[in-house]
């Protein structure tokens, strides 16, 4: 909001432009290289935008792109290699997959058959709002989630009379939407785009993977205890203040009616996405996450399941830059031996065993991704934080794991996360509202992170 | 020409108290009352772009949610109008009301100058102690440039 005053963008950019000089033209600090340095001052200047938010989040990633080989970091051609990186293909075909499910119609269907089922309960049709969002996030992005459920949910809420800003009931149905978003967004790497950009950075700096059904073993409990937790939280916050939603009930037989009956093309891209899914599963780890992605996008042309035009007006292209930015600057710092300096300069001093990194790491992210974009916190955090795994030994998935998971459950305000921000737009609850509940949902997912690297995690044999 | 009193409705900010005082100040001074909301597209164009350019989702989807929620404060203007209106017509006062999309300022200042405005009464956000040294609302910039008298009220909670 202040960086939008006319006179005072100039002078903020100016400043940036002034402190990145600095950096790079200060005396090359002990135990770092030149090209170190000049990495921290890219890194900054990423830091700085991605917080304040001044310019896309695409564009600044551009900033990595031409910076790290400009100021000598790496090769030119090495950089520009690093943006063809599996995860970025990876991220395309798995929006263009989810481009073409909205475009059929097939989880429009999908949710309104489900939430019609509830029928006139007020508890039941809040669960499946709830759970429907969740789990469609264990699908495709959760934003595509929030956008495609929202106007539904608007209806229902318009339907059965709820007062915009009064109404308990009101405020639960937007806030089920947004956290079931939220929470089964970081399910498996479907979510959104930010496991498989972690998973990227990962395997660029260290060599390292996690593969696809490896990730959902690990996080899924957390997820399950992370959905009751929060049903707890929201009904215990806010009132059911309505005894009956049968006209929503009413609404939604409607809308299924008007959709008619379920096309060959729905049936054809359905059963693309879940054998695009099981073969995630299976061989996602031996034939790469990213090659059966694009074979399932062939497919769907092949077939004629989609047209390109259909599939342009479901994807923003940003989401290159974006991605493939973030994992140069990853790579940049790990490479020039900037990540593992700032790992130790800034919280070598904290942390004293494997555990206290994670619950420091885990807090870090939880604390950032309530102001700034989720990818923006993972492409800052996580090459410090696999920096500092070698100190103690640890795997650096595991570190991995402990950015990327927290970095999709922001709660408490609708700056971060597109869902978030939806909810609040209805005004049927306020950012107050959704603070209120949402600091203690984030305190309460950092314990149940935590539990379960401790305790859960061995049981499966990650980080033992 | 007869003055009007302006009470200024829109999708963020609203308050019954703002709505009494204007009734309150037509009747008084044997005005007419207007009642203007603005939907204001800041909210709209905010969303669409924070699922462009964080979100990555695209130009079909946001469009669709942003015609969604336009809908719903279009429908939220015409049932706080009519409140106003029901309110004018139990006190016997000249009613007209217009509904405008855009920029806040600039359709509160159109209606000042077209209805023959003598005060406008408007309902400011609730702004923190610290940002209010370094934010200037739309209120503020409306105090400022309209062409007659405005009176603010704080939101309710």
């Amino acid at each position: 909001m202040l960086l939008g005053l006319k006179g005072l963008r100039p002078l903020f950019f100016l400043c940036v432009l002034l402190l990145f000089w600095y950096v790079v033209t200060m005396p090359v600090p002990a135990g770092l290289t030149p090209e170190g340095k000049n990495a921290i001052a890219i890194f900054l200047l990423c830091l700085v935008f991605w917080v304040t938010n001044v310019i896309p989040l695409a564009i600044t990633s551009l900033f990595a792109i031409v910076l790290v080989p400009l100021l000598g970091v790496l090769p030119r051609d090495e950089v520009y290699g690093l943006f063809g990186n599996e995860a970025v293909f990876f991220i395309l075909g798995a929006f263009i997959l989810a481009g073409a499910v909205m475009h059929s119609g097939l989880s429009n269907r999908i949710a309104l058959a489900i939430m019609e089922k509830s029928g006139a309960s007020p508890k039941r049709l809040l669960i499946s709002i709830y759970l429907l969002a969740s789990v469609l996030s264990f699908f495709m992005s959760e934003h595509a989630v929030a956008a495609m459920l929202f106007p539904i949910v608007l209806d229902i809420a318009k339907g059965i009379g709820l007062r915009p800003g009064r109404s308990g009931y009101g405020k639960l149905l937007f806030l089920s939407l947004a956290w079931g978003c939220v929470i089964g967004g970081v399910a498996t790497f479907l979510g959104g785009a930010r496991v498989p950009l972690a998973v990227g950075i990962l395997h660029e700096t260290t060599g390292a993977t996690i593969d696809f059904f490896t990730y959902m073993v690990a996080v899924f409990p957390l997820v399950a205890v992370m959905l009751l937790v929060g049903y707890l939280v929201l009904t215990r916050a806010f009132r059911i203040d309505v005894e009956s939603v049968g006209k929503a009930h009413e609404l939604l037989a409607r809308r299924i009616h008007a959709m008619g009956r379920m096309s060959s093309n729905e049936y054809a891209v359905g059963t693309v996405l879940v054998l695009t899914i099981i073969s995630w599963a299976i061989w996602g780890s031996t034939t790469g996450l990213a090659t059966i992605a694009l074979t399932s996008v062939v497919v769907l042309f092949v077939f004629r399941l989609v047209r390109w035009k259909d599939i342009e007006e479901y994807v923003n292209w940003g989401i290159i830059l974006m991605y493939g930015g973030a994992i140069i600057l990853g790579s940049a710092l790990e490479r020039s031996g900037a990540a593992y300096w700032m790992a130790e300069k800034v919280i070598g001093g904290w942390v004293t065993s494997p555990l206290t990194a994670i619950a420091i790491f885990s807090l870090f992210t939880l604390v950032l991704t309530e102001g700034i974009s989720n990818a923006a916190v993972i492409a800052i955090l996580l090459p410090v934080a696999i920096g500092i795994s070698g100190r103690f030994d640890m795997d650096p998935a595991i570190v991995t794991y402990s950015i990327a998971v927290p970095a999709g459950l922001a709660f408490s305000l609708p700056l971060s996360t597109p869902a978030n921000a939806i909810a609040v737009s209805s005004n049927y609850l306020t950012v107050r509202d959704m603070a209120k509940v949402g600091v203690l949902m984030s305190l309460t997912a950092w314990i149940v992170f935590n539990l379960a690297v401790r305790f859960y995690w061995p049981l499966v044999g990650l980080g033992s | 020409m007869k003055k009007n009193i302006l009470i200024v409705l829109s999708t963020s900010r609203t308050t019954s108290r703002a709505i009494d005082f204007a009734v309150d100040k037509a009747k008084k001074e044997g005005s007419g009352l207007v009642a203007l909301y603005v939907i204001d597209t800041g909210l709209t164009n905010e969303v669409f772009d924070r699922f462009t350019d964080i979100g990555f989702i695209g130009d079909k989807p946001s469009t669709r949610l942003t015609e969604a929620i336009m809908k719903e404060y279009r429908q939220r203007g015409y049932e706080e109008i009519g409140k106003v209106q029901v309110r004018a017509m139990e006190e016997n006062i000249d009613f007209d009301a217009v509904t405008a999309q855009g920029a806040f300022v600039e359709k509160v200042i159109e209606v000042i100058e077209s209805h023959n405005v003598s005060t406008a009464v408007v309902v400011k956000r609730k702004t923190s102690g610290f940002l209010k040294y370094f934010s200037r609302s739309v209120v503020d910039e409306l105090v400022e440039k309209a062409p007659c008298e405005v009176v603010v009220f704080e939101e309710e909670e």
